[in-house]
């Protein structure tokens, strides 16, 4: 604040303190509605069937249960180890086929209608092929996790490697550099943005084709144990399951964010397609 | 490639050869319609060898589809499983559209709502289908509420950011010449964030279509998702392709819908993009 309006303020004799405002202290807020919403389910829930309804304290009782029998760690790392296998193999192979997508044009004629219309399928609706093919082990549930997550990769990169300046590339033709070098040097660091945004809305929907795989097979992980406790009416346990796949979630969504930023810290305005 | 008059002459004094010789990239209709056409010829010829209970072949599909429609339990299960959709849809359209106005305008009700907001946001709302069959049962109710919480949640937060991105100044402008506050909310703020939530429009359509797919595999008793199930369990591959290639068709249908609606509702939309 410039010294004049100060003045102007200490001659007219203005008050300066505002008064106390509700809205200086939204975690207040915040705070006030979360206790409130699990007071009022606390007390509904313990009246209602517990079959269908549990309440806060009986889901916290039932997290430590399945926390010291070791089920939820187990199932947890099963389900972490098949969302990585098909996650990992979904950026290898999206990255790879989007880079060729974008350079080369016969390629992409010849590739895109399948790869639209594959994507264009609601894929939970391949599962039951999947299972037919691939049994109820591991190896359908990392199919059915690459199956979700490969297309918005290799949209992403297809997209992000058309869009690199056919300048760039031409210095680097005019320097001699050789055809390895453009793809490593120019057009990869140059396509990352896309890549990255790519990765994020991937590892979203690779959770979600976990959790389906793993509800439809329901033999291992998270997902079975949704299944299973479903079937026994075991309502606190079902809301602990829940409640680690949206933490579960949030980290991985988080995590991916950090990534985006500290590698391509030079995307700026560019949003990829949805 | 056109030339002009100089060039032209340029070229006939030197006489060049100017006819070109076949390149590929001038072709690319062509190699897309090939490759789908190799595909499907591939499909059919190596189809036939592998055991039918695996995969089926193009053919077979087309048989089996004049069979299912014929007989009209498609027509009823989709029908069924469309009615559940555009009702859960909109009402979720309805209410996302609603609470993201209300967050987005007054800090009161972000602040109170949004630790909800974002905790369903993160979960993956599949993870929640087992929990709505128990409490709604397998019939309608549990499909409309998948579909519902599917698609609520892309729309609310694309309506909550489009309305923050609205300019103080616009509504500054507006209050300054004594609009009131329904005014303020259907001739600036409505029509500045509209793009934002056509897009969220967009994305819902998509998500409520899984969601509704998921859940009825998931209680197999009626709809499309319940017939991708019977088919499976019932190792007819070529009737199962059926439903899958009704669902991808609708989901392009949809989204190319929507995109139609968003060009003419919302045209001055340019460069911005959603969440």
């Amino acid at each position: 604040m410039a010294s004049t309006d100060e003045q102007i303020i200490a001659e007219l004799g203005l008050r300066r303190e505002r008064s106390w405002s509700i809205y200086d202290y939204p975690n207040l807020i915040r705070a006030a509605s979360v206790l409130c919403f699990l007071s009022a389910w606390e007390i509904y829930g313990r009246r209602t069937d517990p079959l269908l309804l549990t309440y806060p304290t009986a889901v916290l009782s039932a997290a430590l249960q399945l926390i010291g029998t070791g089920e939820l760690p187990r199932q947890l790392m099963a389900s972490l180890l098949t969302l990585g296998v098909g996650f990992v193999l979904s950026v290898v192979l999206g990255v790879g086929f989007g880079l060729i997508m974008g350079r080369s044009r016969i390629a992409e004629a010849a590739l895109d209608p399948h790869m639209n219309a594959l994507y264009a399928t609601p894929q939970v609706a391949l599962i039951p092929l999947f299972m037919m093919w691939f049994g109820l082990g591991f190896t359908v549930k990392a199919a059915i996790i690459f199956l979700f997550a490969f297309f918005p990769i290799l949209i992403n990169t297809a997209s992000g490697v058309k869009n690199v300046g056919a300048s760039m590339v031409e210095v680097g033709r005019a320097y001699m550099a050789s055809h390895r070098q453009i793809l490593l040097k120019i057009i990869f660091p140059a396509a990352l943005p896309f890549i990255m945004s790519g990765v994020r809305i991937a590892i979203g929907r690779a959770i979600v084709g976990m959790v389906v795989a793993e509800l439809f097979t329901a033999i291992t992980g998270l997902g079975a144990m949704l299944t299973l406790y479903g079937n026994l009416f075991e309502t606190a346990k079902m809301f602990v399951v829940i409640i680690v796949f949206g933490l579960l979630g949030v980290a991985l969504i988080r995590a991916t964010q950090a990534l985006e930023n500290r590698m391509a810290r030079w995307k700026e305005t560019e949003r990829a397609i949805q | 490639m056109a030339l002009n008059a100089l060039e032209e002459t340029a070229l006939r004094d030197l006489d060049l050869a100017r006819a070109r010789t076949f390149r590929p990239t001038d072709h690319l209709g062509l190699i897309r319609g090939a490759s789908v056409v190799a595909v499907i010829l591939l499909w059919e010829f190596f189809g036939r060898d592998v055991n039918p209970l695996f995969l089926s072949y193009p053919s077979a599909i087309a048989r089996a589809t004049v069979q299912l429609l014929a007989a009209g339990e498609f027509q009823r299960q989709a029908l069924g499983s469309l009615q559940v959709y555009a009702i859960g849809l909109s009402a979720a359209l309805a209410l996302g559209i609603f609470l993201g106005l209300l967050m987005g305008r007054y800090r009161l009700a972000e602040y109170l709502l949004d630790p909800y907001v974002y905790a369903l946001d993160a979960t993956p709302r599949v993870a929640l289908i087992p929990l709505l069959l128990l409490w709604f049962g397998l019939g309608a109710s549990a499909r409309i509420a998948v579909v519902f919480l599917s698609g609520i949640f892309p729309v609310l937060m694309n309506t909550f950011s489009g309305v923050r991105t609205v300019s103080a100044g616009l509504v500054e402008v507006g209050r300054a010449y004594g609009a009131r506050e329904d005014k303020i909310f259907t001739k600036i703020i409505i029509p500045a964030s509209l793009p934002f939530i056509m897009a969220g429009i967009r994305l819902a359509v998509g998500r409520a279509l899984i969601g509704i797919i998921t859940a009825e595999m998931f209680a197999a008793v009626t709809g499309l998702g319940a017939l991708l199930i019977r088919y499976s369990s019932a190792l007819a591959t070529d009737k199962f392709f059926v439903p899958v290639i009704f669902l991808s068709l609708l989901g392009v249908v949809l989204s190319r819908a929507v995109e139609a609606l968003e060009r003419k509702m919302a045209p001055w939309k340019k460069t911005e993009r959603a969440l």
